[in-house]
């Protein structure tokens, strides 16, 4: 009998103790409760996934409140779109594509910018997700004393390094994974990592980039 | 030292982190790292920008999760409700569709039949047929039409929860 059979004849608080111990790879049990519009199994995928997503969005938008607004959105769209889901790529990645494709959106509409503009920076001078005056970026996020250095090189560094930075070193997605997150070839994301790490070790030891 | 083996070292510095390296590979960069005391900074540069970013801690609102959740549960009973009303009008569409399709030559030839009895001209019963024959999309269209203006009063009273 398959999990979802198992579980559907399953009182709620077992679902719960299911849930807590379901690994992250469990990408096929995901997908078919994702199908399902369960409710439980969103509950514990918000909660499991709220500081990823989170810090995802907050490298994208650089501002708390978009952030926290796309994050509600992105949840949305998962109950919504739950079915295009097939369990064969990690949840997580397919999370952030859901997140990355509504800021873009947004960003889309909030002035006249192609998406190619704000997806292919490796043309010339990398683009930024946000407008480079906007105030607070990173640096109201992140706090205490260690990080002054890594908030300083961040907040300089362009949101599309900051992106792949984090989806390879924190997210520790693989290049392919990344690839279909940004929805772009994986040379591309190559060369965003090598620019991006190269930026941020500059910008770390004081050099100029 | 010639500078291409200073390029080579911090290109294999920085591909070791992001791609992986072959044996070969590697084991090159670790003699170069032996006698280079600039590759070795850049390397420990390295390895020190990667340790502070994945340290690197963002708070999040305590409430953001529960407050998401609510949201999500609150769109999925909306879902639930509409889901079988969408159904019935998918199937209604559906069999009115194959309804008309089987029926259109026995309407044609009684419409037609009727034109000429009552001596209207051709165009009257034939725009007739035509308006039979799209009444069900037109019905579908209305539908569809109210749903979205109905949805969109939602989402404009769900941003205001937020």
């Amino acid at each position: 009998m398959s999990t979802t059979y198992i579980l559907a004849a399953t009182p709620v608080a077992d679902r719960i103790h299911f849930f807590s111990s379901m690994t992250t790879d469990d990408a096929k049990f995901i997908a078919l409760g994702l199908r399902r519009q369960d409710p439980d199994l969103l509950d514990h995928l918000i909660q499991q996934y709220q500081y990823r997503l989170f810090r995802y969005l907050m490298y994208l938008t650089a501002n708390r409140e978009r952030a926290e607004d796309f994050f509600q959105e992105t949840w949305i769209r998962v109950l919504e779109r739950g079915h295009q889901y097939d369990g064969k790529s990690k949840f997580e990645a397919w999370l952030f594509s859901i997140a990355r494709h509504l800021v873009i959106d947004w960003q889309r509409t909030k002035k006249p910018l192609s998406l190619d503009a704000i997806t292919e920076p490796d043309d010339g001078a990398p683009k930024e997700f946000v407008n480079e005056h906007d105030p607070s970026p990173l640096q109201i996020a992140l706090t205490g004393e260690q990080q002054a250095a890594m908030q300083t090189s961040l907040s300089k560094l362009s949101a599309l390094y900051r992106e792949v930075l984090l989806l390879r070193f924190q997210e520790e997605l693989g290049l392919a994974e990344i690839a279909a997150v940004l929805d772009t070839p994986i040379s591309t994301v190559k060369s965003r990592l090598y620019r991006g790490l190269e930026d941020l070790r500059l910008l770390l030891t004081g050099e100029t980039v | 030292m010639n500078d291409s083996l200073h390029q080579r070292a911090k290109q294999l510095i920085a591909q070791e982190r992001i791609e992986g390296l072959s044996a070969a590979d590697h084991q090159w960069l670790q003699q170069h790292l032996q006698d280079c005391s600039e590759c070795v900074a850049v390397s420990s540069a390295t390895t020190q920008a990667l340790r502070s970013l994945r340290a690197v801690s963002i708070p999040i609102s305590a409430n953001l999760a529960s407050r998401t959740q609510f949201r999500v549960r609150l769109r999925a009973q909306q879902l639930q409700i509409s889901e079988p009303r969408w159904r019935i009008v998918w199937l209604s569409s559906a069999a009115s569709w194959i309804f008309g399709a089987a029926t259109a030559p026995y309407v044609w030839r009684g419409l037609q039949y009727l034109g000429h009895r009552a001596g209207v001209p051709n165009i009257v019963w034939q725009m007739s047929f035509a308006l039979w024959w799209a009444l069900p999309a037109i019905a579908v269209g209305a539908i569809l039409l109210a749903e979205n203006a109905r949805r969109g009063s939602e989402s404009d009273w769900l941003t205001q929860l937020k």
